[in-house]
């Protein structure tokens, strides 16, 4: 019976199995003793991390757009988009975030367009109460942010790469725009009053037959960050996503 | 009446002059004994004097007979703290070495951890003391004291050197064993009174390693007896002092005991009657908060006299070759020890538990055939005339 798990051994060395684990426990004691063991003391000492380590979310509240980005992607919907008074006293739209919800995964950073969101190295997130794991827009600021913190998704396109070009990673952003259906357009200009960076400005195209003005919306490709919440305001999907490359 | 000084209370006499003196030779700790009685008795026979002069009382707590009492009751204390702290230190070198060879840090609690075990000690204590209402109650407690109560018996049974003994007796090692052998059948019982399956399959691997590594261990025993000619333990280390240790002679005999003395402590690599991948805790189930942790005291005192043993037997004991007795033969002896504990460790650290089947295996067809061969050996170094 339990010679069906020695068959494996060569003979002549059956029963020598106890000296192998001898051997390594004995060598690894030695080793652990002369150097460290691999235990670090945590409170006292902590493990090194790299910059862009997926630790809270971070927020540079001067460079955000307030485009709402961060808010769509979320996959545990932790992040909301509040008003908060800027340096100057504006009331401005940022978001805060639930770190007791917040799964670390960096999609907020990795989508934000102006890199306004970023991860941080700060994983010592433990509060005492719940609401404490709110953070607010200007608690999110973390100190000692620097570029390796911005973590970006971007894609080799298949266009470029049909191209020859390969060395020119693209992000979703760049390659999505707003586009507009003109015969849905009612003109109603709730676009151009929720764009973030003001990219959508309403033109004159003609008259209507009561003699009014029919605008559409025009917008401005390179300030456009395809944000979308001009494809949601839009109350007769006049306006959709596409790819414009 | 003249002021009755403190000093001509306590006297530290010579034990040996103590007209009950219960031994022949010097014991250290019934000297210790005497002389806490007589700094303890002296101290009070002084007060007491002190309220009333000339009184019966004061020269009767210091007389010969009650300091011979309370000498010998005070000794028992002294060797059962000393076994307790050899304990508590071989407890601290298994977490030491045990972490090291897993490659992590141990205990942290104290200088060097050291404060760990009375951290574990304190920590047991406080918990509630519950007994499961369908057990066998009598036969529940009665077994839990006695396996602690055996083990507890047996540590303290173990000489340190020539002068550190309880009794001094010519069948000394045949004592120890017999003692040792107990737990075992206590261990069946408690698993059997606990009214538990785990606790009572717990109980029938510590009766079924018994009887596989019993027969050998005392066929080694045989050898060791059969070169010395003597049961008693100061015979058979100086013996070993005069010729040689007995791992020389009787190196096969010594690793065969160092895996009999491991299994008969329920060490790691068959501690079957524990078991607690398989067993939730073996036969321990039921004995939660302080008797489990006595409990493991207890098996840690086994620990320390299976490799005592191993020390008399074959590394000659509190003697060093060439030096002999050195001035402290008792630290020679402990240090010992905690080089045998070490391999203890060491197995435990490295070796998986074996099976129920494997451990009857492994005693009754290599390690018995094994102590036969070894007991060949010293019938023949002995008719040879070598020792």
């Amino acid at each position: 019976m339990t010679y069906k798990y020695l068959d494996k051994y060569p003979k002549k060395f059956r029963g020598t199995g106890v000296l192998k684990p001898l051997w390594m426990t004995l060598k690894r004691m030695f080793k652990s003793t002369a150097h460290r063991p691999v235990t670090i003391m945590y409170p006292y000492e902590k493990e090194w991390v790299p910059d862009n380590y997926r630790g809270r979310p971070g927020l540079r509240f001067d460079r955000c757009l307030g485009c709402g980005i961060c808010v769509r992607v979320c996959p545990t919907t932790c992040i909301k988009l509040v008003e908060v008074a800027d340096d100057s006293g504006n009331m401005v739209k940022r978001p805060q975030v639930n770190i007791g919800r917040c799964m670390m995964c960096g999609y907020c950073a990795e989508y934000c367009p102006v890199d306004a969101m970023t991860t941080t190295t700060d994983y010592e997130l433990a509060e005492f109460t719940r609401e404490a794991l709110i953070y607010d827009p200007r608690r999110l600021n973390f100190e000692g942010t620097n570029e390796m913190m911005e973590v970006h998704i971007e894609e080799h396109l298949l266009s470029n790469l049909a191209k020859g070009i390969e060395d020119k990673p693209t992000a979703f952003f760049d390659t999505d725009r707003p586009t507009l259906d003109a015969s849905k357009c009612i003109s109603c200009q709730k676009c151009a009053k929720v764009c973030p960076t003001h990219a959508i400005t309403m033109v004159v195209v003609g008259q209507n037959d009561k003699g009014k003005d029919i605008k559409n919306p025009k917008i401005d490709n390179n300030l456009c960050v395809s944000c979308e919440n001009c494809v949601i305001e839009c109350p007769k999907s006049a306006l959709k996503i596409k790819e414009v490359l | 009446m003249p002021y009755n000084s403190i000093l001509n209370w306590i006297v530290f006499t010579d034990p040996m002059q103590n007209g009950y003196y219960p031994y022949s030779v010097y014991n250290l700790p019934y000297d210790i004994g005497l002389k806490l009685w007589e700094l303890l008795g002296g101290l009070i026979a002084w007060l007491i004097n002190l309220l009333v002069p000339g009184n019966c009382v004061s020269t009767w707590l210091v007389c010969d007979q009650v300091a011979n009492v309370f000498a010998i009751i005070l000794m028992v204390v002294v060797i059962f703290a000393v076994g307790f702290i050899i304990n508590l230190t071989m407890i601290w070198e298994e977490r030491k070495v045990l972490g090291r060879m897993m490659d992590r840090r141990a205990t942290k609690i104290g200088p060097l951890g050291y404060f760990q075990c009375l951290a574990d000690g304190l920590k047991t204590f406080m918990k509630e003391n519950i007994a499961p209402k369908k057990a066998d109650k009598k036969i529940y407690w009665w077994a839990l004291a006695l396996v602690i109560g055996v083990s507890v018996l047996v540590a303290c049974m173990v000489p340190l050197s020539g002068r550190w003994f309880i009794a001094d007796y010519g069948t000394g090692l045949l004592i120890i064993f017999g003692l040792f052998a107990l737990a075992p059948f206590l261990i069946l019982c408690a698993g059997w009174a606990q009214n538990n399956k785990y606790s009572l399959i717990g109980g029938l691997r510590a009766a079924e390693l018994m009887i596989s590594y019993e027969i050998p261990m005392l066929l080694l025993l045989t050898g060791v007896i059969l070169m010395t000619g003597s049961f008693n333990i100061n015979d058979i280390v100086n013996a070993q002092y005069e010729n040689t240790w007995y791992i020389i002679p009787q190196f096969l005999g010594f690793i065969v005991f160092l895996i009999c003395a491991i299994a008969e402590s329920e060490r790691v690599p068959f501690d079957l009657s524990e078991a607690e991948a398989e067993l939730v805790e073996g036969w321990q189930t039921e004995y939660a908060g302080m008797k489990w942790g006595l409990i493991m005291l207890g098996d840690y005192f086994r620990g320390y006299v299976a490799c005592a043993l191993v020390v008399i037997m074959y590394l000659g004991g509190w003697m060093l070759p060439y030096f002999g007795s050195t001035p402290v033969p008792e630290l020679v002896f402990i240090a010992k020890v905690f080089l045998v504990f070490f391999i203890f460790v060491w197995a435990r650290a490295a070796l998986p538990r074996v099976r129920t089947d494997q451990i009857l295996n492994i005693g009754w067809k290599i390690l018995m055939p094994l102590a036969v061969v070894n007991l060949a050996i010293v019938i023949a170094l002995r008719m040879g005339g070598v020792f």
